[in-house]
C-alpha cells in the first residue's frame, strides 16, 4: 500500500544543461517571508477592524470608498479580513508541516534504523494513515476536537506526519549500510548518537525540502477544514471561513467569495513553487509515493 | 498475475481494518454524550440508563468495536440522528450521484493529462511547453473550493452560460444533455488539480523515453515522427495509469467541495452536511465509505500496472 492523496507534485524536469537561475528561488521566498510579516503586522496594516461590520454598509463593491475591496455579507471590511485572517491560515499551514518535518524525521530515523519490530510496526501503521484519502483523514481526527486552529493545527499534523516519515524512511534506508555508518558503530557511538550526529544531518535537506513542498497543500486544508466548520470557526477572519460565510450571497455578489478563494489560490501556487524551487536545489524530484 | 492479485488483496485486509478502527475511534472519542444528543439534557435517568443499554454505549470499548465491526460488514452502518433512517439509506443514492461527478472529472483529467503532458514532452522548451508547464503548476496548486467558487463567478453569474449547481433545471429539465450542462463546471473544478498531476508525470515520463535509447533507434529506422511518438507514449502508459488511478482517488476527496458549492446530491454534499448537523454515524459512515472506495481503487490500479508492466509481478 504505498498510495496517499497528498499530491505532490514531482517537480518539473528543468531542460537539460540550464541551472535554475538564482531568482527561481529567491523571488517566491522572498514573496512568502513578506507574507508572514503581513500576517504578523496585521494590526498595523489592516485597515479597519475584521471584526466591526455595520448594516448600512453591507456588501459594497470594492472601490468604495475607505473598503479598497468592499464589504461582505454583514458589512465587514474584506481587505482588513484577508489581512487578518492570514494569521490563522498560515498558522495552519506552517505549523503542522513543522510538527510533520520533527516527527517525521524522527520516526523515518527511528524505523530504518531500528529493530524489525520497531519497523514492521511503524510502517504497518503508516499504511493505514495511508489508506486515508489525506482530507478524509483530517475531517475525521478534526471531528473529535474542539473546532478553532488548534484543531486544523492537530488533524493536519496527523495527515502530514505518515507522508513525511516515509520519505525521511526512504532516505535512511539509502544510507544506512553506508561505510561512515558502519564506522560509528564500531568506535563505539550509541543509536542516538548516531541518528543525531550521522543520520540526521544527511537526510535533513531532503526531509526539509519535500516537508515545505506540503506548506501549500497544508494551506489548502486547512482553509478547507475552517470552510466545513471543523478548522476556525465564524466569526474569525480566517480565508477558509470567509468562503463558507460568502455563501449565501455567492450568487448576488460573488466577489466576496472570489477575492478569499484567490487569496488562498495564490498563496497555495506561492508555497508550491518554492517548495519545488527548495527541492530542485536540494536535487530530488522524486515522489514519496 | 493471480499470485500477485492475492497476495494485494491479502495486504489489504489489514489496511481495511486499521481503517475502521480508526473511523470507530473518531466516534468514540467524540466529546459529549449521545445520550444526552438523543433525549436533550432533562431526560430521567431511568431512560438515560436505558438508551445507553440499547446502544451498548455501557459495554468495554474492545466489544463495541467489534459489534459495530460486524454490522458494518453485514452492511449496517447504523442510524442517521438528523435523518432517523439507515445510513445506507443516504449514502448508497449520493454514492451514484458521486460516481457520475468523477466519472466525467476522471475523463477530463486523462484527456487534459495526455495532451498538456505530450505537448510539454515534445516542445519542453517552445512556448507549448512552457504554457503546459505554467498551467500544471497552477493546476495542481489550485484549491477545489478557490476553483469551484470563481468558475460560478464567472461562468455561471457574470456570463449565465452555465448553471451554478443541482443536477437538473427545475423548470423543464430533465434528460442527459441538461445533466451534461450542470456537470461541466463541477466537473472541471473537481478536475483541475489531478489533471495538473498528471499532465507533469505523464510529461516527465514520455520526455524520459523521447530522449532515451528507445527513440533513437525508431528514428534511426526510420519511423515517422508521430509513429515514434505512439511508440514513445505506449512505453510511457504505465506511469500515466498509476499516476491516473492515484487521481481517481483524490477526486473522491475533491467532491467535499465541489459538491457542496454546487449543490451537487453526491457523498461529499452529504459529508458536509452531516457535519453541519454533527450526525456522527453519518460521517463515519462517509468517511468509511470512501476510504474503503480509496483501497479498492489502489488494488485496481496497482492489478492494472502489472497487468501492462510483468516487472512489477515479481
Amino acid at each position: 500500500m504505498t498510495a496517499s492523496t497528498i499530491p505532490i507534485a514531482p517537480a518539473v524536469p528543468a531542460a537539460p544543461g540550464r541551472r535554475l537561475p538564482r531568482a527561481g528561488l529567491l523571488i517566491p521566498a522572498a514573496l512568502a517571508v513578506l507574507l508572514v510579516l503581513v500576517a504578523l503586522a496585521a494590526p498595523l496594516l489592516a485597515p479597519d477592524d475584521p471584526a466591526a461590520g455595520s448594516l448600512r454598509d453591507r456588501l459594497l463593491d470594492p472601490g468604495s470608498p475607505g473598503h479598497p475591496l468592499g464589504t461582505d455579507g454583514q458589512g465587514r471590511d474584506v481587505l482588513s479580513r484577508l489581512i487578518w485572517g492570514a494569521r490563522p491560515s498560515l498558522t495552519g499551514g506552517l505549523v503542522p508541516v513543522a510538527v510533520a518535518a520533527v516527527l517525521g524525521s524522527a520516526l523515518g530515523i527511528a524505523a530504518g534504523l531500528g529493530g524489525r519490530v520497531t519497523e514492521q510496526g511503524l510502517l504497518r501503521t503508516l499504511d493505514v494513515l495511508y489508506a486515508f484519502p489525506g482530507l478524509l483523514l483530517a475531517i475525521a481526527v478534526a471531528t473529535v476536537l474542539e473546532a478553532g486552529v488548534g484543531a486544523t493545527v492537530f488533524s493536519l499534523s496527523v495527515v502530514l506526519t505518515p507522508v513525511v516519515t516515509r520519505v525521511a524512511y526512504t532516505e535512511v534506508q539509502r544510507i544506512r549500510s553506508a561505510e561512515y555508518l558502519e564506522a560509528a558503530r564500531v568506535s563505539g557511538a550509541g543509536r542516538t548518537a548516531i541518528a543525531v550526529r550521522q543520520v540526521l544531518p544527511v537526510i535533513a535537506p531532503v526531509v526539509l525540502a519535500y516537508a515545505s513542498s506540503l506548506i501549500g497543500l497544508a494551506i489548502v486544508y486547512a482553509a478547507g477544514l475552517s470552510f466545513l466548520g471543523l478548522g476556525v470557526a465564524p466569526p474569525a477572519a480566517e480565508w477558509g471561513a470567509m468562503l463558507d460565510e460568502s455563501r449565501p450571497a455567492l450568487l448576488t455578489h460573488p466577489w466576496v467569495a472570489v477575492l478569499p478563494a484567490l487569496t488562498i489560490l495564490a498563496v497555495s501556487v506561492l508555497f508550491t513553487v518554492l517548495g519545488e524551487a527548495l527541492r530542485r536545489r536540494v536535487g530530488t524530484g522524486e515522489d514519496a509515493r | 498475475m493471480r499470485r500477485f492479485l492475492a497476495r494485494r488483496l491479502i495486504l489489504a485486509v489489514p489496511t481495511l481494518l486499521g481503517v475502521t478502527l480508526v473511523v470507530f475511534a473518531t466516534v468514540a472519542l467524540v466529546p459529549g454524550d449521545p445520550v444526552s444528543t438523543f433525549l436533550g439534557p432533562g431526560a430521567p435517568e431511568e431512560a438515560r440508563h436505558q438508551l445507553s443499554e440499547r446502544l451498548g454505549l455501557d459495554r468495554p470499548l474492545p466489544l463495541r468495536y467489534a459489534t459495530w465491526l460486524g454490522h458494518a460488514l453485514g452492511g449496517d452502518l447504523g442510524v442517521s440522528i438528523s435523518g432517523q433512517r439507515p445510513v445506507t439509506d443516504f449514502l448508497f443514492p449520493a454514492l451514484g450521484q458521486t460516481l457520475i461527478l468523477t466519472g466525467a472529472a476522471f475523463v477530463l483529467v486523462l484527456t487534459g493529462g495526455v495532451v498538456l503532458g505530450a505537448l510539454g514532452a515534445l516542445r519542453p522548451r517552445g512556448l507549448p511547453g512552457r504554457l503546459s508547464g505554467a498551467f500544471s503548476t497552477l493546476a495542481v496548486s489550485a484549491p477545489q473550493y478557490s476553483v469551484a467558487l470563481v468558475l460560478i463567478a464567472v461562468f455561471a453569474v457574470e456570463l449565465r452560460w452555465l448553471p451554478a449547481g443541482g443536477t437538473h433545471d427545475v423548470f423543464g429539465g430533465g434528460g442527459a444533455l441538461d445533466l451534461l450542462r450542470h456537470l461541466v463546471l463541477p466537473a472541471v473544478a473537481a478536475a483541475l488539480v489531478p489533471l495538473g498531476l498528471t499532465a507533469r508525470v505523464f510529461r516527465a515520463a514520455l520526455g524520459s523515453v523521447l530522449a532515451g535509447d528507445l527513440a533513437d533507434s525508431l528514428r534511426a529506422r526510420g519511423l515517422s515522427r508521430p509513429a515514434v511518438l505512439l511508440h514513445c507514449a505506449h512505453n510511457a502508459a504505465p506511469a500515466l495509469l498509476t499516476i491516473a488511478g492515484l487521481q481517481l482517488a483524490y477526486l473522491l476527496e475533491g467532491v467535499v467541495f465541489v459538491e457542496t458549492l454546487f449543490a451537487w446530491p453526491g457523498v461529499g454534499r452529504l459529508l458536509y452536511d452531516a457535519l453541519a448537523a454533527r450526525d456522527l454515524p453519518l460521517v463515519q459512515g462517509g468517511v468509511l465509505v470512501v476510504a474503503a472506495a480509496f483501497v479498492g481503487i489502489n488494488i485496481l490500479v496497482d492489478a492494472a500496472h502489472a497487468w501492462i508492466d510483468p516487472r512489477v509481478r515479481s
